[in-house]
C-alpha cells in the first residue's frame, strides 16, 4: 500500500500558514496533481511528504504509517526537483547510482539497475557525461532515472517540466504519464500549469493560500468548479464571470435575461450573484435577432488563433467576456452588436461574497 | 585592411574624442600608478639588482646607503646564499610553518562554517564571534598571545622543558603557528561559509531523499562541491603563510638565534636591517620567496579548472 494521506495538516512559517488544515488522500497507484498559483502551499505540501519540512500540526501517512518523524531516507519515496538537483561533480552514471549507493546495494546489482533505468529513459549513451554536458531535457531525464532506479513506492515531482521549452514539455508530459503507468506507483505532481494538471492527473487537487479548494478528476473539476477561484483558474481562456441579479429563477444581466436550469433554480437565492459561463458555451448570434436566454453585447476585440477565434465582448452591464468561436464561423466586426446565446445547463452561479458555487449548495 | 578604412572613416572629431577618453582614463589612473610605481614596481625590480653587490657591516645599500660603496660581486652571492645551509633551513622551516598553519586553518574554518550553517537559534551571534579575528592584525594577535603565554609577564607563563614555550627550539614554531591560525581563522571561516552558502539547498535535500546520511552528504556532496573554495583558501593561505613575518618578529626572542623560527620573510628583514645590513643576501632570500610564491600561483592557475564544476 502506498497511499499518501494528509490528516488536518498545517504548516506554519512564523505567523503564516503555508498549508492550512489540509485533508487529502492520494490513492495507491494514483497520479495526483497538486495545482495552484505560486505561494499556494502546494510545494510545501510535497516537501512535507518528502520529509524535508515537518508539519506544524496534523499527521501525514504513507500507507498506514504516520511518517511525521520518519527521516526522508526511510519513507520509500523519490523526488524530482524543479532544478533537477543533479550532483554536478558526478557523471550521469554516478548520479543515477547515488540512491543505490547510499543504500549500500551490491555493486553488480547497482550496475544492472542503473543500466536498466538509463535504457528506459534513453540515457545509455550519456552515462559517462557530467550534467553540465547535457541539454535541459537530458538533465530532466537523469533526474527521473535517479528517481525510478530504486523503485520507490511514492514519486514526488516538483514542477519538473517548468525548465523545458514548450515543445519538449508536451512530449515529456506524455512520457511521464506512460512512465507512471508502467511503474504502477503513486505519483504526486506539483505544478502551477493547469494544462499539465488537466492532461496528466487522474485527479487534481487545487490549492489557494494554503487551503484545498477542490479535488477531483480533471473533467469533473472543469465542468463543476467548487468556487469562483477554481472556475477562473482552470481553462484557457478561463471561465467568464460577470455580475448578475437572481430573481425568481432567472438571472438579470443589464437589460438581458437568462433562465436558470432546474438544479440552480432551487439553490440560488434572489439578489446579486456572480454568474459564470465558459467561453466555448457562448453561441454567437446576430444582434438583430432577439432571443430568450441570450446576452446582448458588443464585440470589442477579435483574437485569431488560426483554428479558432476569441471574441472579446462587452455586455451591456459593462463586464467584458470572451466567447470562443470556430475559425469557420462568420467573424463578427468589431463594434457590431451581438447576442451571446447560453444553454441554461451551462450557467454557473457563485456566491458574490464567498465565491462558493451554488450548484454544490 | 584598406577596404575597412574606406568604409568606416575615422573623422577628426571621432579621433579627438577617443584621445580625450584615453587621456582621461590615464589621468584617473595616475595617482594609483604613481603609488604602485614608487612602492611596488621600483622596489620589486631593484631587488633583483641587490644580489649582485655585497655590502659590509660598514656599508649600507640603496636607500640605506652611507659613505661606503657596495662592492660588485656578480653571481657569487647568489651561489653563496642559495648553496647555504641557512637558506635551505629557512625554506624548510617556512614549509613546516605553512604545513602546520594552512591545513589546520582551513579545517577549523570549515568546521566553524559547518556549525554556523545550521539553522539554530542565536547562530548569528556565533557567526559574528567566529569571523571576529578578521578585525585583528597579526600584531594584535601576537600581543594577545604574548600576554597569555609570555615567559616573564604572561598570564599562564606556559612552560615546556623548563623554559617558556616561545624560548623552546622545538615548540616555538608550533606556538607561533597557533597564533597565526587563530588570526587567520576569521577569514578562513568567512571564505568557507560563502562556499557553503553557494551550494544549492536542493542538492543536499536530494541527497537526503536519496538516502544519504549526514556524513555521506558531507563527504559525497558538500565537500566535492566545496573543493574550489578549499583550493582557493589553500593557495591564498599558503601564499600568505609563506610571507609570515610579524608574528615571528614580535614573538621569537630566541628563534632568531637558534633558527627554529627563521621563516624566509623574517630572514629577509633580519639580514637587511639587523646589525650588519647584508642587503644583497636578504635580496636573494626575497627572490627565493618570490620564486616559491610564483610557483604556487602557477600551480593554482593550472589546477583551478580541474576543481570547478559547471552547473
Amino acid at each position: 500500500m502506498s497511499s499518501v494521506t494528509f490528516e488536518n495538516v498545517t504548516k506554519r512559517f512564523g505567523e503564516i500558514a503555508a498549508v492550512d488544515a489540509l485533508n487529502l488522500e492520494v490513492h495507491d497507484h494514483e497520479f495526483l496533481v497538486l495545482l495552484g498559483p505560486s505561494g499556494c502551499g502546494k510545494s510545501t505540501a510535497l516537501r512535507m511528504i518528502a520529509g524535508l519540512d515537518e508539519p506544524s500540526e496534523g499527521d501525514i501517512r504513507i500507507g498506514a504509517r504516520v511518517v511525521n518523524d520518519v527521516d526522508p531516507k526511510d519513507r520509500d519515496i523519490a523526488m524530482v526537483f524543479q532544478s533537477y538537483a543533479l550532483y554536478p561533480h558526478m557523471t550521469v552514471r554516478k548520479n543515477i547510482e547515488f540512491p543505490l549507493d547510499a543504500r549500500k546495494q551490491p555493486a553488480a546489482e547497482r550496475a544492472e539497475l542503473v543500466s536498466g533505468a538509463a535504457e528506459s529513459l534513453g540515457l545509455t549513451d550519456y552515462l559517462d557525461r557530467k550534467p553540465a554536458q547535457l541539454s535541459g531535457g537530458q538533465r530532466q531525464r537523469v533526474a527521473l532515472a535517479r528517481a525510478i532506479v530504486r523503485r520507490p513506492s511514492v514519486f514526488l515531482m516538483d514542477e519538473p517540466l517548468s525548465n523545458l521549452d514548450a515543445k519538449l514539455r508536451v512530449q515529456t508530459r506524455v512520457e511521464l504519464v506512460e512512465l507512471q503507468r508502467d511503474l504502477a506507483t503513486t505519483l504526486i505532481y506539483v505544478t502551477h500549469d493547469q494544462i499539465e494538471a488537466m492532461t496528466m492527473g487522474d485527479r487534481i487537487a487545487i490549492m489557494r493560500d494554503g487551503r484545498l479548494q477542490q479535488v477531483g478528476p480533471p473533467q469533473d473539476v472543469y465542468d463543476n468548479p467548487a468556487n469562483r477561484f477554481v472556475a477562473e483558474f482552470i481553462g484557457t481562456p478561463p471561465m467568464n464571470t460577470f455580475a448578475a441579479t437572481a430573481e425568481a429563477g432567472r438571472l438579470l444581466v443589464g437589460e438581458s435575461v437568462l433562465q436558470l436550469a432546474g438544479h440552480l433554480r432551487a439553490s440560488v437565492p434572489d439578489g446579486p450573484i456572480i454568474a459564470g459561463v465558459r467561453p466555448e458555451h457562448f453561441e454567437l448570434a446576430d444582434g438583430a435577432h432577439a432571443t430568450a436566454d441570450s446576452l446582448s453585447a458588443t464585440a470589442v476585440l477579435v483574437e485569431s488563433l488560426g483554428h479558432e477565434r476569441h471574441i472579446h465582448c462587452r455586455l451591456d452591464s459593462s463586464d467584458v467576456v470572451i466567447a470562443r468561436a470556430a475559425a469557420s464561423e462568420v467573424c463578427p466586426a468589431v463594434g457590431a452588436p451581438l447576442r451571446l446565446i447560453v444553454d441554461p445547463q451551462r450557467i454557473h452561479a457563485f456566491n458574490g461574497d464567498t465565491g462558493a458555487s451554488y450548484a454544490l449548495a | 585592411m584598406r577596404s575597412r578604412d574606406a568604409s568606416t572613416p575615422r573623422t577628426p572629431s571621432r579621433r579627438s574624442k577617443r584621445f580625450r577618453e584615453t587621456s582621461l582614463a590615464y589621468v584617473m589612473l595616475a595617482p594609483s600608478l604613481v603609488i604602485f610605481a614608487i612602492f611596488v614596481f621600483y622596489p620589486f625590480i631593484k631587488n633583483f639588482t641587490f644580489p649582485f653587490y655585497q655590502t659590509s657591516t660598514a656599508g649600507g645599500f640603496g636607500a640605506f646607503a652611507n659613505e661606503s660603496k657596495p662592492k660588485w660581486v656578480g653571481w657569487e652571492q647568489w651561489g653563496a646564499v642559495l648553496g647555504s645551509r641557512d637558506f635551505w633551513h629557512s625554506v624548510w622551516v617556512t614549509v613546516q610553518f605553512v604545513g602546520l598553519t594552512v591545513p589546520l586553518g582551513i579545517a577549523l574554518g570549515l568546521l566553524l562554517a559547518v556549525i554556523a550553517h545550521q539553522k539554530l537559534a542565536g547562530i548569528t551571534f556565533y557567526r559574528t564571534i567566529f569571523s571576529s579575528t578578521v578585525a585583528s592584525s597579526a600584531a594584535v594577535a601576537s600581543t594577545i598571545f604574548f600576554s597569555l603565554v609570555g615567559t616573564q609577564t604572561g598570564l599562564w607563563k606556559l612552560q615546556i622543558n623548563g623554559h617558556g614555550i616561545l624560548d623552546d627550539k622545538t615548540w616555538a614554531l608550533p606556538a607561533i603557528a597557533v597564533v597565526s591560525i587563530w588570526q587567520s581563522l576569521g577569514l578562513s571561516f568567512i571564505v568557507m561559509s560563502s562556499g557553503l552558502q553557494a551550494i544549492p539547498d536542493d542538492l543536499l535535500e536530494a541527497a537526503r531523499v536519496d538516502g544519504a546520511g549526514a556524513s555521506r552528504r558531507f563527504l559525497r556532496v558538500t565537500l566535492p562541491l566545496l573543493s574550489p573554495t578549499v583550493f582557493f583558501a589553500f593557495v591564498v593561505g599558503s601564499i600568505s603563510a609563506f610571507k609570515t613575518f610579524a608574528e615571528i618578529d614580535l614573538l621569537n626572542p630566541i628563534g632568531k638565534e637558534t633558527g627554529g623560527t627563521s621563516l624566509l620573510a623574517y630572514q629577509v628583514k633580519r639580514l637587511a636591517f639587523d646589525s650588519d645590513s647584508r642587503t644583497g643576501q636578504a635580496a636573494v632570500f626575497a627572490v627565493g620567496l618570490f620564486a616559491i610564491v610564483l610557483m604556487l600561483t602557477l600551480i593554482q592557475m593550472r589546477l583551478e579548472r580541474r576543481v570547478h564544476y559547471a552547473r
